[in-house]
C-alpha cells in the first residue's frame, strides 16, 4: 500500500512537473498484456495501467508466450518514440534484460517474448522480475517510465534448465583444510587403564598361588654362603638386562643398548654357571 | 664524497619515479598538434603529475614505441584521429607487443570521429566489442545534460561509479561524499565478453541508456547493441604481466570544457532530478582517477619481505629453511605495499576481501586466509600458522593475489616436507590402547624375575600323604 500511494506521488510530482516546464510527456494508451499458452486456450489478459502496477504478479510458464501491444503516444497524441523498452530485472542480483518494442510510424509498439528470448541467469530467480517500461524520444519531451508489471517466470521442472555456468572472477575463494588421512584413534581410556590394571593384578595372582603351593627363598642364606658372588651377579645381571631393556624403549638406541647388554649377557654366563653349579650341587645332595 | 654523489644519484632516482610505479614517459598520439590546446588541463595535470609527455602525429614517421626493441615508453594515450588505421608503427601487433612488454595503453574513443577499424580488431581480441556502425553514439532520454544537449540528449551525466561487486577495491569513487556529477559527452559504448576475468568496466551506462546509429534517428529502434550497465563506458583491461589498457568511451570528456563546464540533469526515473540545478561536472578528478589507474600511478602492490620457520611452540629463530616434516607448525607471512601516487602505503584489502595464502603440491592442500599482524611506515605484513599436510613432497608456498585494479602478485617459495624418521612417531606410552601391553610386558618381566628367583633359592616343601595315599603338598 505505501508502494502505491508513493508511485502516485511520484506520477503526480511528475504531472506537476510537466506542467510547469510546460513540455509535453511520453506515455501510451491501451497497454495490453497477453500471455498465450501452446496449446492452452486463452491465457491472461490485462490491460497496464501508467501508473499502477498489476496487483498480481503475472504468471510466465515454459511454453507461454507473453506479448504486449501499446500505443505511444507524446502529450497526448500518438507518435513513434525512437525508444521503447521492456526492462526486466532480477531484483537479487539487479540484473537487467532489454526487450525492445517494434514501433510503428503511428506509435503503435508490440513486444513479444518467450522464456529462450531471456538470459539463462533471469529464468532462476527467485523473486518476480520487474518489468519497467520506457518511453523516451530525443527533444524536450519528458520521458516516461514506471513499473507496471511483475512477472513471475516459471520453468518446467523436469526439463534442464538452460546450461550456465559462472564465468571466472578473481576474488577470494573458498578455503581448505585437506588431510589425507586422519591420525589414528585410540579407544576410551577408561578401558584400557580398565585391562592394563587386570593384566597387572595376574602379578599378585601368580606370586600367591605360588606362595599357596609353598613356594619360598629359603636356601637364600644357604647359597649366598656357598657362593656369595655367583649368586648376587648372577641375579644382579638378570635384573640389570631387563634394566637395560628398559633404556632401550625409552630411550637407548642399538648401538647404545649393545655393548652394555654384551658385558652383562658375559657376567650373567660365567657366573650363571658357577650359581647353577651351585644349585645342582643342591640337587645332587638330595636337597632339592 | 662518493658516498655524497651516491645520495644525490639515489635522490634523482626517488624523483625520477616520484609518479608512477613504473615510469614516467608518455606518448602522447593525436592526429593534429594543435589539437593539443582542446586538452591543456589535462595534459597540464599529468605534466603537473610529473610525466615526460611526448607528442607525435600517426602519420609521422618518427613516432615508435620501441627502441633497439626496448620500450620507449612506459605509457601510451591514443586519442581520437580521423584516419583509418594509425600507421605502419602503431599496427594492432606493435600495440599488443607495447602491453606484453608491460607499456600501458590509454585509448579515447569519440563517436564524432570513427574509431579506426586497426583499434576495433584490437579492441576484438582483447573481447571489447564496439557496435558495428561506426558512428554510433550513446544516449540517454532520462539522464542527459539539459543545457548543452537538450535535443539530442547525447550528452550522458552519470554518478560516480559503485563498486562493481564486493571485494572489490573502488579507486573511482571521488571523496565518496557522493553527489557528483560525471560528463560522458558523445561517447561510444563497449559491451563486454563475459569470460575474461581480465576485463573490468569502470564506469556502466545507466539503466536507461542504449546505443544507436544516429542515421537511423528517424525510425524506431528494434535491434539494440547494448543497453543499460550492459554498455560499458570505460573498460579496464590489465594483462597478466599487469600491463593496463584502458578505454575511455567519450574523448571529449577530457577536453577542457567539460573538467570546468556546468551541467543540469535532466528529468530521470521515478522522477528524480525534477529541480536539479547547475552543477560543476567532476571530469577532471575522475580523468586524474583513470589515468593515474591507468598509468600505474595506484593500485600497484609490491610484494617485501617472504619469511616461513617452524613455530612448534616456539617460534623458531632460523627463517625460510629449505624443508619441514609433515605435520610441522609453520609459521608464514608477507610484506605488501601499494603504490599511492607518489609512494608506497601499507596495503589493506577492502572488506570481504582477503589475502590467501595456498599451501600445494600441484593443486592446493591448504588455502588459508592471511590476517594483517602488523604494519611499518609503508608495508602490510600478512600472516598465518597452520600445521602441515599428512603428506610428503614437494610443496611450494603461494601467494596468488589477483584482483580486479590491483596488479597481480604470485608468489612461490618451494619446500620439501619430508615423512617422519623412525625415532620421530609418538612413542607406544603416549597411545592410550597400547597401555594393558605395556602392562602386560611389566607382569611378565616380574614374573620372570620371581621365577628365577624361585628356582635358585625355592627350597621343597616336604611330601605329606593323603590317607587315600595321594600326595599332597
Amino acid at each position: 500500500m505505501r508502494f502505491f500511494s508513493s508511485s502516485v506521488f511520484s506520477s503526480v510530482l511528475l504531472v506537476a512537473a510537466g506542467v510547469a516546464e510546460a513540455a509535453s510527456s511520453w506515455n501510451f494508451d491501451e497497454a495490453i498484456i497477453s500471455v498465450q499458452s501452446k496449446g492452452a486456450g486463452n491465457g491472461l489478459k490485462d490491460k497496464l495501467s501508467d501508473h499502477v502496477p498489476l496487483a498480481k504478479p503475472v504468471t510466465f510458464g515454459p511454453t507461454d508466450a507473453l506479448k504486449i501491444v501499446l500505443t505511444a503516444t507524446e502529450g497526448g497524441k500518438a507518435k513513434r518514440p525512437h525508444q521503447a523498452f521492456l526492462l526486466l530485472r532480477d531484483q537479487d542480483t539487479g540484473l537487467e534484460a532489454t526487450l525492445p518494442f517494434s514501433v510503428k510510424e503511428t506509435g503503435k509498439g508490440k513486444v513479444d517474448f518467450t522464456q529462450k528470448d531471456l538470459p539463462p541467469q533471469l529464468l532462476t530467480s527467485s523473486q518476480p522480475l520487474r518489468a519497467t517500461l520506457l518511453i523516451a524520444s530525443f527533444g524536450p519531451s519528458q520521458a516516461f517510465s514506471n513499473h507496471v508489471f511483475d512477472l513471475d517466470v516459471q520453468t518446467d521442472p523436469s526439463a534442464p534448465l538452460p546450461p550456465y555456468e559462472k564465468p571466472l572472477r578473481y576474488g577470494k575463494l573458498a578455503e581448505i583444510h585437506h588431510i589425507f588421512k586422519a591420525d589414528a584413534k585410540s579407544g576410551p581410556k577408561i578401558f584400557s587403564l580398565f585391562f592394563a590394571l587386570a593384566v597387572l593384578a595376574t602379578v599378585p595372582i601368580l606370586f600367591g598361588a605360588w606362595a599357596y603351593l609353598g613356594a619360598n627363598v629359603d636356601h637364600l642364606a644357604k647359597a649366598t654362603k656357598t657362593a656369595p658372588i655367583a649368586h648376587t651377579l648372577f641375579f644382579g645381571a638378570i635384573a640389570t638386562m631387563e634394566g637395560i631393556f628398559f633404556m632401550y624403549y625409552t630411550s637407548w638406541n642399538l648401538f647404545q643398548t649393545l655393548p652394555v647388554a654384551g658385558v652383562v649377557g658375559l657376567v650373567a654366563f660365567l657366573s650363571g654357571s658357577k650359581a647353577l653349579s651351585e644349585v645342582q650341587s643342591r640337587r645332587l645332595a638330595g636337597e632339592r | 664524497m662518493r658516498w655524497l654523489l651516491s645520495f644525490l644519484f639515489l635522490g634523482l632516482l626517488g624523483v625520477a619515479q616520484a609518479l608512477s610505479a613504473s615510469g614516467n614517459r608518455l606518448l602522447v598520439v593525436l592526429e593534429e598538434l594543435d589539437d593539443k590546446s582542446k586538452y591543456s588541463k589535462y595534459f597540464g595535470d599529468l605534466e603537473g603529475r610529473g610525466f615526460q609527455i611526448t607528442y607525435e602525429s600517426p602519420k609521422s614517421e618518427s613516432v615508435g614505441l620501441f627502441t633497439l626493441g626496448e620500450r620507449a615508453y612506459e605509457h601510451l594515450l591514443i586519442l581520437p584521429s580521423k584516419s583509418k588505421g594509425l600507421g605502419p608503427n602503431l599496427t594492432p601487433k606493435i600495440l599488443l607487443e607495447f602491453i606484453n612488454k608491460g607499456g600501458n595503453i590509454l585509448l579515447t574513443l569519440s563517436a564524432i570521429t570513427p574509431t579506426p577499424t586497426a583499434l576495433v580488431s584490437l579492441l576484438l581480441e582483447l573481447d571489447i566489442h564496439l557496435p558495428t556502425e561506426r558512428n554510433a553514439l550513446v544516449v540517454d532520454h532520462f539522464n542527459y545534460d539539459t543545457l548543452s544537449a537538450s535535443e539530442k540528449h547525447d550528452v550522458v551525466l552519470l554518478p560516480r561509479p559503485d563498486t562493481i561487486r564486493p571485494g572489490v577495491k573502488n579507486f573511482f569513487k571521488g571523496d565518496g561524499k557522493g553527489g557528483e556529477v560525471i560528463a560522458f559527452p558523445r561517447g561510444v559504448g563497449q559491451s563486454l565478453g563475459n569470460t575474461s576475468p581480465l576485463l573490468t568496466p569502470v564506469l556502466r551506462a545507466p539503466r536507461t541508456a542504449y546505443s544507436y546509429n544516429p542515421k537511423d534517428e528517424a525510425e524506431s529502434l528494434e535491434d539494440v547493441f547494448a543497453a543499460g550497465p550492459q554498455l560499458s563506458l570505460v573498460t579496464t583491461m590489465q594483462a597478466r604481466n599487469s600491463a593496463r589498457f584502458t578505454v575511455v568511451g567519450s574523448a571529449e570528456m577530457l577536453e577542457d570544457g567539460w573538467f570546468t563546464g556546468e551541467v543540469k540533469r535532466s528529468v530521470g526515473m521515478g522522477g528524480v532530478g525534477t529541480d536539479a540545478k547547475k552543477v560543476k561536472t567532476c571530469n577532471q578528478a575522475f580523468a586524474k582517477e583513470i589515468t593515474g589507474w591507468a598509468f600505474q600511478e595506484i593500485g600497484v602492490l609490491k610484494v617485501g619481505k617472504i619469511e616461513h620457520r617452524l613455530n612448534e611452540g616456539v617460534r623458531s629463530n632460523i627463517t625460510n629453511p629449505k624443508i619441514y616434516r609433515v605435520k610441522n607448525d609453520v609459521e608464514y607471512s608477507i610484506e605488501l605495499s601499494e603504490w599511492s601516487w607518489d609512494k608506497w602505503v601499507p596495503f589493506t584489502p577492502v572488506a570481504e576481501d582477503v589475502v590467501q595464502l595456498e599451501f600445494s603440491m600441484l593443486s592446493p592442500f591448504h588455502r588459508l586466509d592471511l590476517a594483517a599482524s602488523g604494519t611499518t611506515t609503508n608495508s602490510t605484513v600478512f600472516t598465518t600458522s597452520f600445521k602441515l599436510p599428512d603428506q610428503h613432497g614437494i610443496f611450494n608456498f603461494k601467494v596468488n593475489y589477483k584482483r580486479p585494479f590491483l596488479t597481480n602478485v604470485e608468489e612461490k617459495n618451494t619446500v620439501t616436507v619430508r615423512h617422519f624418521a623412525h625415532d620421530e612417531y609418538p612413542r607406544s606410552w603416549v597411545i592410550s590402547g597400547a597401555w594393558p601391553w605395556i602392562a602386560g610386558i611389566a607382569a611378565t618381566i616380574t614374573g620372570w624375575l620371581g621365577f628365577v628367583a624361585l628356582w635358585l633359592w625355592s627350597k621343597p616343601v616336604p611330601l605329606k600323604l593323603t590317607t587315600s595315599g595321594k600326595k599332597i603338598q
